[in-house]
């Protein structure tokens, strides 16, 4: 009875899940290095997930196993109700599960911007007429219509980036997994970029699942999880989870700027509310005092 | 050092004259029966015609003449070397010697050929570099994979072949930024690539090369993965957004170039061999 009422928990609302997930790696010297020791977390449908954690502290690996590019040596990993250790369900589960990389120069693979974004679509077969169909719509929706025929070489960071993105997207996974992809960045293309994965969840309901180290990008997320020597150690809203403030420094992670700056003000007397995140909230926070 | 300023073989420039739009069979057949003519040239004057032929086709390509010359600049060492190679060395009989050093002689038989083999070489590689220039990497793949088709028959991995090439070309200017990087960090850090004599130099370019490959190997890794993400699994089960069409143009060029090809014959046999 429990066993079926969990199962049809994972059809509902679990898109991917991970059930004691343990995953360890030989170091160059033949040491066996543990990346993830009993990992149990969940991407629910149609949210916004920030992961976050210090370089080393396992969330790529844990990415990783999301679309079957790793897959657990200890535990179990559901995408979809689908065991990713059944090697026949690797092609639906890449098919479901989009991942965009750091380096947007190491995963184009054309010169040319709506072949490369064709890429994907051609790998799955798909009859002519429908690949272009999906192409057009991929760049439409990421504002590269107008660099289509142009050589991604000769484009910003950040457009290489979207690139990528636009690439992912015209598979139609219902889940994209973006791993940091914004690290590479300037100023400017993080922002871009930030805003294509925001738009891509609440304009076309796709699942976002954001690795990054930036916390102004984390405050957008609907969730959080923060990861720590391949371990979980915090999940939740970010509200909530900035308000564990030792933790946060136990983690070596840093605050989004408004939330330092008003826990500063709190300090010195100022009754701010502790969950502040964005710069409106601190604003509006600082007006409401009298 | 600007590496990447001078380097335009396998880079693509984006245009839709009638030349980008040909089917790449065309072109790479074209560009095939025009380097293999290019081997039995002997006298100066196809050059002149062959010259002729591929300042046209630059001229309807539209791409700025002064790009697709300044590719050529990093081979001029080359064939520096090789036009004093043929010089001192190419011996026949019956030839006037120009001047003599130690126990080398400058024949006018040497010059001769220098001059060819030097020709031979820039005609070669400004004809690959026009295909390049103009077909993107991925007509090109299709294009030569239609073309080994009869290959693949007899079980050859063509497909798996040219995606491979694809992804070398395009690396050319990617592993060449990254050149200029590496060099241009040394420098900052005191190295002086242009002094010393010859083995000093090239001691100093371990050092660039070392991160060079190591770097070159994280990105391919790197760039499996992201293809293995995006379902590619080989060949196999591949759909093309673009299909080849063989059309008017494309008659109408190779009768061109076939046309060209035999006024080129006609003037290889009509002048014989100069030595």
């Amino acid at each position: 009875m429990l066993q079926g009422l969990k199962w049809i928990g994972v059809i509902l609302d679990k898109l991917i899940e991970t059930i004691d997930l343990s995953y360890s790696y030989r170091s160059g010297e033949g040491e066996a290095v543990r990346a993830l020791s009993r990992v149990n977390m969940a991407v629910y449908r149609g949210e916004i997930l920030a992961i976050t954690g210090r370089n080393g502290s396992g969330k790529s690996t844990l990415a990783r196993h999301f679309n079957a590019l790793l897959t657990p040596k200890e535990g179990r990993v559901l995408v979809d109700g689908l065991s990713t250790a059944d090697k026949a369900n690797t092609a639906l589960i890449r098919r479901k599960v989009g991942m965009v990389f750091q380096n947007p120069d190491n995963q184009l693979v054309s010169s040319v911007v709506e072949e490369d974004v064709a890429f994907g679509p051609e790998n799955l077969g798909l009859p002519r007429e429908e690949i272009i169909n999906r192409v057009d719509e991929a760049l439409n929706t990421m504002k590269l219509e107008t660099v289509r025929h142009e050589n991604p070489h000769h484009l910003s960071s950040g457009q290489r980036q979207q690139i990528a993105i636009a690439g992912v997207l015209a598979m139609k996974p219902e889940c994209i997994v973006l791993d940091e992809p914004t690290a590479h960045l300037d100023p400017r293309g993080r922002r871009e970029v930030l805003q294509s994965a925001l738009k891509l969840n609440r304009e076309e309901g796709i699942t976002v699942v954001l690795l990054t180290h930036f916390m102004n990008e984390v405050i957008y997320c609907d969730r959080m999880i923060v990861m720590d020597r391949g371990e979980v150690r915090a999940a939740g809203a970010p509200q909530e989870v900035f308000m564990q403030e030792e933790l946060i420094r136990e983690m070596g992670l840093d605050f989004p700027v408004a939330t330092r700056i008003a826990s500063a003000l709190r300090s010195r007397g100022y009754p701010l509310p502790p969950s502040i995140m964005q710069a409106e909230e601190l604003i509006e926070g600082i007006c409401r005092l009298k | 050092m600007e590496l990447t300023k001078n380097i335009t073989l396998g880079v693509y420039l984006p245009g839709s004259t009638s030349i980008h739009r040909l089917d790449p069979r065309t072109k790479i057949l074209a560009a095939a029966i025009l380097i293999i003519l290019l081997l039995f040239v002997r006298t100066y004057e196809p050059y002149l015609l062959f010259s002729l032929f591929l300042f046209a086709v630059v001229l309807l390509s539209r791409i700025p003449v002064g790009y697709a010359l300044c590719g050529l600049k990093p081979m001029l060492p080359v064939l520096a070397i090789m036009w004093v190679f043929q010089l001192f060395l190419f011996k026949t009989e019956d030839t006037a010697v120009l001047f003599s050093w130690w126990i080398f002689e400058a024949t006018e038989a040497g010059l001769h050929m220098g001059n060819l083999i030097s020709l031979r070489v820039l005609f070669l590689f400004t004809t690959t570099t026009l295909l390049t220039l103009t077909t993107s990497v991925v007509s090109l793949t299709d294009g030569l994979e239609s073309l080994l088709k009869p290959l693949a028959k007899v079980g050859l991995p063509t497909q798996e072949l040219v995606m491979t090439l694809v992804i070398a070309l395009r690396f050319v200017l990617i592993l060449a930024e990254e050149l200029e990087k590496i060099v241009k960090a040394q420098m900052a850090r005191g190295v002086a690539f242009d002094r010393g004599n010859f083995l000093q130099k090239t001691k100093k370019l371990f050092p660039v090369f070392l991160p060079l490959f190591i770097g070159a190997f994280k990105r391919a890794e790197e760039l499996i993965v992201a293809m293995e993400a995006r379902s590619y699994t080989g060949g196999r089960g591949r759909t093309k957004m673009k299909t080849l069409r063989f059309g008017r143009v494309d008659l109408y060029s190779t009768l061109a170039t076939l046309a060209f090809s035999a006024l080129l014959v006609f003037t290889i046999l009509r002048s014989g061999p100069l030595y």
